[in-house]
């Protein structure tokens, strides 16, 4: 091995101030004004603020590089929330975007009122803390305002209603400090989008939305009614799975066949997928200016739908048709575990917490449990429940 | 015969976690436990913490069990995170923290802010949040955090390699871990990070170690050809610009990578003494 010594570095490419060493891809992709790229805008309903279709969700980035190589991209809007990160997801961003004129660029964040375990109020549920929650992410933010303030993961339409928090976000709209309000949600997406589009409250609804979502078609009913409404619609977990159909990620999904989904809905008008790094946001970027599928995303699209992979949705929609009352999604957990995790002894110490000592289909000549991903439930139990006989031993 | 495959098949898919074991929620004087939750795996972790899921997930998350400590109004939630590794473990926790939080001896470490008590041991990060202002209760939130530590196993280390940060003008508290896309570019991964203020320059060092010299050697010239500099087989340092992060310095030796920014093209000499500190 060279020896170390403390002397100096390869200077590459450099000649007179300032130059350089870049290679032409990279100089390909500098920046390039927004008006010149044909990029596609859709109107946040009646908010009127025309956004890219592509938008940037910024809760896994921490670098402030990407963030604005997206804004060179001709990205506007930049989604984070006061939870991501602890907060350092929005202090980045209030540090990057303090440089920038204020009119040229969107920011939405999110502020989680505290709720019970089924979304509902109780008696926690207080708007001074949202309030409080939501100074400190102003002042992360190192901003006067936000342009779309959400109230965050709401699942049940109660708090839609809910007037501690309702009134506290509209005195917020009013005075100023949010221009829009929304909510996000991402569970019983539905509901909550059919029972925002019959008020006259939110300006904009934040949902889950993409090809493999067990509800996709109830959302897409949803999504009709509150764009036609005049409600601002932005799609998120538009990549299902983290951009990957298994857990080993082994088998990669085509993301831009996946996000051309989403916007083939002219009701969504924006996306904020979730990027960290330059060739994702390479990838993403294209969709601004085409969002015609090809040949191979048609394909991929349709064999994607096909594939059930590891992960019960937890649809519950097995649990009656089973005549033995058997804990289908703990059995299908406890597979994941198996296969999925490489964990034999979660496994197999999940059977035991759900007093499975057997394989307990085995009386079935048959099988009436019609899984809603196709998972072959019967198969599974069968190869799951044989860790019951391994000695734990041999198990780690 | 059967049951010899089967421990065959249990031999070859071996664990890697510390523990098969769900964790065990202690009791609290005075509190009532409710361990109403279920068990948040990655598919479902998004119910439970909605768009954050997405950090812990990148970041080994495999499970989470949540109870809640009841008494009268004042609610105490405890949430134990497990993640694949230590290492992964220090990531999302230190993807949390701040230095301007109150910090604790407490598993690997722990800090206090806002009704909030958080730390990390071993494979676990562990949260404590309450919305009650008594005092009684935080400490009670307090008493509960150092009996989940207690039972939990694992080191109480922060990660070896955080100790390979040179200290001067390191700013306490904020290494992080970055398991993907280091700097933005899919071929940098698993990296520490420290950020320094060295004169009037805020700077940011990030070491990879890959464990064999042969993967640094491809991923150092990985990073050089994204930025079209040539790879020269008699240097192991370079200064340029990746194009979007600005003036990079680059170094190797063995297995282990350094990577500075935020410092003036002008200003090698520094880089190459931290470089020199790091890699001698």
């Amino acid at each position: 091995m060279k020896e170390l010594s403390r002397r100096g570095f390869l200077r590459t490419g450099i000649a007179g101030a300032g130059a350089l060493a870049v290679s032409p891809s990279i100089l390909a992709s500098a920046v390039k004004a927004p008006e010149e790229n044909n990029i596609i805008y859709r109107t946040l309903g009646k908010t009127g603020m025309k956004v890219p279709v592509i938008s940037f969700g910024v809760m896994r980035s921490d670098n402030p590089s990407l963030c604005k190589a997206a804004f060179d991209k001709g990205i506007r809007l930049f989604d984070t929330a006061n939870g991501y990160q602890g907060g350092n997801n929005e202090t980045m961003l209030g540090n990057l975007f303090k440089d920038f004129k204020r009119d040229s660029f969107y920011l939405a964040t999110k502020v989680k009122p505290v709720t019970d375990r089924e979304g509902k109020p109780n008696d926690q549920t207080s708007p001074e803390k949202f309030l409080e929650m939501f100074n400190t992410s102003l002042s992360r933010l190192q901003m006067d305002y936000v342009d779309i303030l959400y109230v965050h993961d709401l699942s049940s339409p109660e708090m839609l209603e809910y007037k501690p928090i309702l009134n506290a976000v509209k005195k917020l709209r009013k005075d100023g400090k949010a221009r829009f309000i929304g909510f996000s949600t991402h569970r019983n997406e539905a509901q909550m989008i059919n029972a925002a589009a019959s008020m006259s409250d939110w300006d904009v609804i934040l949902t889950s939305y993409n090809y493999k979502h067990a509800a996709a078609a109830e959302i897409t009913e949803a999504i009709k009614k509150a764009s036609d409404a005049g409600i601002g619609i932005v799609a998120m977990k538009t990549v299902a799975g983290g951009g990957w159909l298994d857990r080993e990620r082994t088998k990669p999904m085509n993301t831009g066949a996946a996000l051309k989904w989403v916007l083939s809905n002219p009701g969504v008008h924006t996306t904020i997928p979730g990027m960290t790094s330059f060739d994702q946001l390479e990838k993403n970027a294209l969709l601004l200016t085409d969002l015609a599928f090809s040949e191979t995303e048609k394909t991929d699209l349709l064999a994607d739908m096909a594939d059930p992979g590891l992960f019960c949705s937890g649809c519950l929609e097995c649990l009656p048709q089973c005549p033995h009352n058997l804990p289908i999604p703990d059995l299908m957990r406890s597979f994941m575990y198996a296969y999925g995790y490489a964990s034999p002894a979660m496994a197999k110490n999940l059977l035991g917490e759900i007093g499975i000592t057997g394989n307990p289909c085995e009386g079935c000549t048959g099988c009436s449990v019609t899984c809603s991903r196709n998972f072959r439930i019967k198969d599974k139990i069968a190869d799951v429940t044989r860790l019951v006989n391994t000695p734990s031993e041999f198990l780690a | 015969m059967r049951k010899c495959i089967l421990a065959g098949i249990a031999l070859v898919l071996v664990s890697s976690f510390a523990s098969g074991q769900d964790p065990v929620f202690p009791e609290l004087d005075g509190f009532k436990k409710l361990t109403k939750y279920p068990v948040f795996l990655p598919e479902n972790l998004y119910e439970f913490i909605n768009g954050a899921a997405d950090t812990y997930l990148a970041l080994g998350f495999t499970d989470l069990h949540v109870a809640e400590y009841k008494k009268g109004k004042d609610i105490i939630k405890a949430e134990i995170y497990r993640h694949s590794s230590n290492t992964m473990a220090f990531g999302i926790y230190a993807s949390e923290r701040s230095p301007s939080y109150r910090f604790l001896n407490l598993g690997a470490q722990g800090y206090v802010v806002d009704g909030v008590v958080n730390f990390f041991k071993g494979n676990f990060y562990v949260k404590l949040r309450t919305y009650s202002e008594k005092q009684k209760t935080l400490q009670a939130q307090e008493a509960l955090a150092r009996r989940i530590e207690a039972m939990l196993q694992g080191p109480a280390e922060m990660p070896d390699m955080l100790s390979k940060f040179p200290d001067n003008g390191k700013k306490e508290n904020e290494e992080t871990f970055v398991n993907e896309s280091v700097l933005g570019h899919q071929f940098l991964n698993k990296a520490f990070k420290a950020n320094y203020r060295i004169g009037n320059d805020d700077v940011s060092i990030y070491l990879i170690r890959s464990g064999s010299a042969d993967e640094t050697l491809r991923v150092a010239k990985a990073y050089l050809s994204s930025a079209g500099i040539e790879f020269d087989i008699n240097e192991t340092r370079y200064v340029f610009s990746d194009g979007y992060n600005g003036n990079i310095f680059l170094a190797w030796s063995g297995d282990l990578m350094v990577i500075i920014s935020g410092l003036a093209k002008d200003q090698a000499d520094i880089a190459a003494t931290y470089t020199y500190d790091i890699l001698k």
